[in-house]
């Protein structure tokens, strides 16, 4: 059998699925859970309704971002690695960068002729690591972890504690955005702040109708993508 | 009992995809004998290690404070946790109306981060199956701007949380930029910057706090 017909293999698609299954069962599993608990903690059944359609919506722009490193990873490891990966931890990127650093350890680089089984096995093996790191680390802090903010509440003044992680939030929010505008440069800053304005004039106009305002985060994105392209792009 | 619940169902998927993870690596080994020898594996694991390791401790701990215990448990193992599970559960929390620190924000957040898991998970399905025949079709006008995507999310995401307090907003993005090119300059590994800049959002908060407790005592 040939290299590329082993990579796409029913059975490869076979043991890359249940990470998949995994990770979309538990997702079904916490949502009937925090549905259940919504309604206890008094959220009426159209915010909920309004939750779901917002979050659904809004994760559509950035599942599309990795579309095209996606395609090129299916070139080079196949689709069902692929598949598998990116729908675990580690983004495109990252599990590009593993690859590149295994297939070096090797003398080979990704996506040529010299890219066979062995440079493959290799990646698998450090895709398999490099996320076994995060996995093990959630295992092991998650349940360690809860809890820690009722402490708080006690200890501290849950006035405080509130600004507090909505301060942490903050902030992570401006590094996920500083990590993408750091560089100062217009292709990075252009998207960022024309989507920053659509978004604030989006909430001030559609105060009033709360549907709309669901997908105002899906268009102001948009509309920062394509402006730029028009104003950059050719 | 909510979050005792979540958090066994949690620890065991977790366990589960640690042993899921390695299955493919393992059946190429057994199916067709291509298996490294366990000198060049821990080899590997150093090379990873050295490039993400930091990663792997500080992304979880800093994003702890606004996934919550569930929301760790689903972002973990579906990935992708600044670019959509965030944008997403932060969505949810906003449309539900919810506050900050209670109960009910970190459970409309785990609604939102699973909804993002489910649309996620079919996108990256559907595109590894006929991506490849459909990417081509588009207008290189959209795939082109597909390079925008994530800059402009988070512009539109940051000015949406940052306006409801303008001064802990600006002055955190500030800081931000400031830690990330300083840190960049000093080689400081992109792990210990995120801990930096979350660190600095919650004391810029707090300077704002205790100001504004000192402005109303006087």
């Amino acid at each position: 059998m040939n290299f590329q017909a082993i990579i796409n293999s029913p059975g490869i698609w076979i043991v890359s699925a249940f990470l998949v299954i995994i990770s979309v069962s538990q997702a079904v599993v916490f949502m009937r859970a925090a549905l259940k608990e919504a309604t206890e903690c008094g959220i009426n059944k159209e915010k909920k309704a309004a939750a779901i359609r917002s979050a659904c919506i809004t994760a559509i722009g950035p599942s599309l971002s990795p579309v095209i490193t996606l395609l090129s990873l299916v070139a080079v490891v196949g689709a069902p690695t692929t598949w598998m990966r990116l729908c675990d931890v580690g983004a495109a990127r990252t599990e590009l960068g593993v690859i590149s650093l295994t297939s070096g350890m090797l003398g080979v680089e990704a996506g040529t002729e010299a890219f066979g089984m062995q440079a493959w096995t290799y990646g698998l093996w450090g895709m398999a690591l490099n996320n076994f790191g995060w996995l093990f680390v959630v295992f092991i802090l998650g349940h360690r972890m809860s809890g820690v903010v009722e402490k708080m509440n006690s200890k501290y003044d849950p006035a405080w504690i509130k600004k507090l992680m909505a301060g942490a939030t903050v902030g992570l929010f401006a590094y996920l955005l500083g990590n993408q505008i750091q560089s100062l440069a217009t292709p990075k800053l252009m998207p960022a702040a024309i989507a920053a304005v659509v978004m604030i004039v989006l909430g001030t106009a559609l105060k009033k109708y709360q549907r709309l305002q669901e997908l105002s985060l899906g268009i102001a994105m948009l509309v920062g993508m394509f402006v730029t392209q028009a104003v950059l792009g050719a | 009992m909510y979050d005792k619940k979540l958090i066994k169902i949690g620890r065991i998927s977790m366990g589960l995809a640690i042993i899921a993870n390695f299955l493919p690596a393992v059946y190429v080994g057994m199916r067709y004998g291509e298996m490294p020898g366990l000198s060049t594996i821990l080899q590997i694991w150093g090379l990873v290690a050295a490039t993400y390791g930091i990663s792997w401790i500080i992304q979880p701990i800093a994003y702890y404070p606004t996934l919550g215990a569930p929301g760790s448990y689903i972002g973990w193992l579906a990935g992708s946790v600044g670019d959509i599970r965030m944008p997403a559960a932060s969505m949810a929390q906003k449309m539900a109306g919810t506050e900050e620190g209670t109960h009910a924000h970190e459970v409309v957040g785990t609604i939102g981060t699973c909804c993002s898991v489910f649309v996620s998970a079919s996108m990256i399905t559907l595109f590894t199956i006929i991506g490849s025949q459909v990417i081509p079709l588009l207008p290189p006008f959209v795939t082109s701007s597909f390079s925008y995507i994530l800059p402009a999310l988070f512009g539109a995401i940051y000015v949406d949380i940052a306006r409801k307090d303008l001064r802990t907003g600006i002055c955190t993005i500030i800081g931000a930029l400031v830690i990330l090119k300083g840190g960049g300059m000093l080689g400081i590994p992109g792990g210990v910057l995120t801990l930096g800049v979350v660190l600095a959002g919650i004391l810029i908060t707090r300077g704002f706090f205790v100001a504004d407790k000192n402005k109303k005592a006087a």
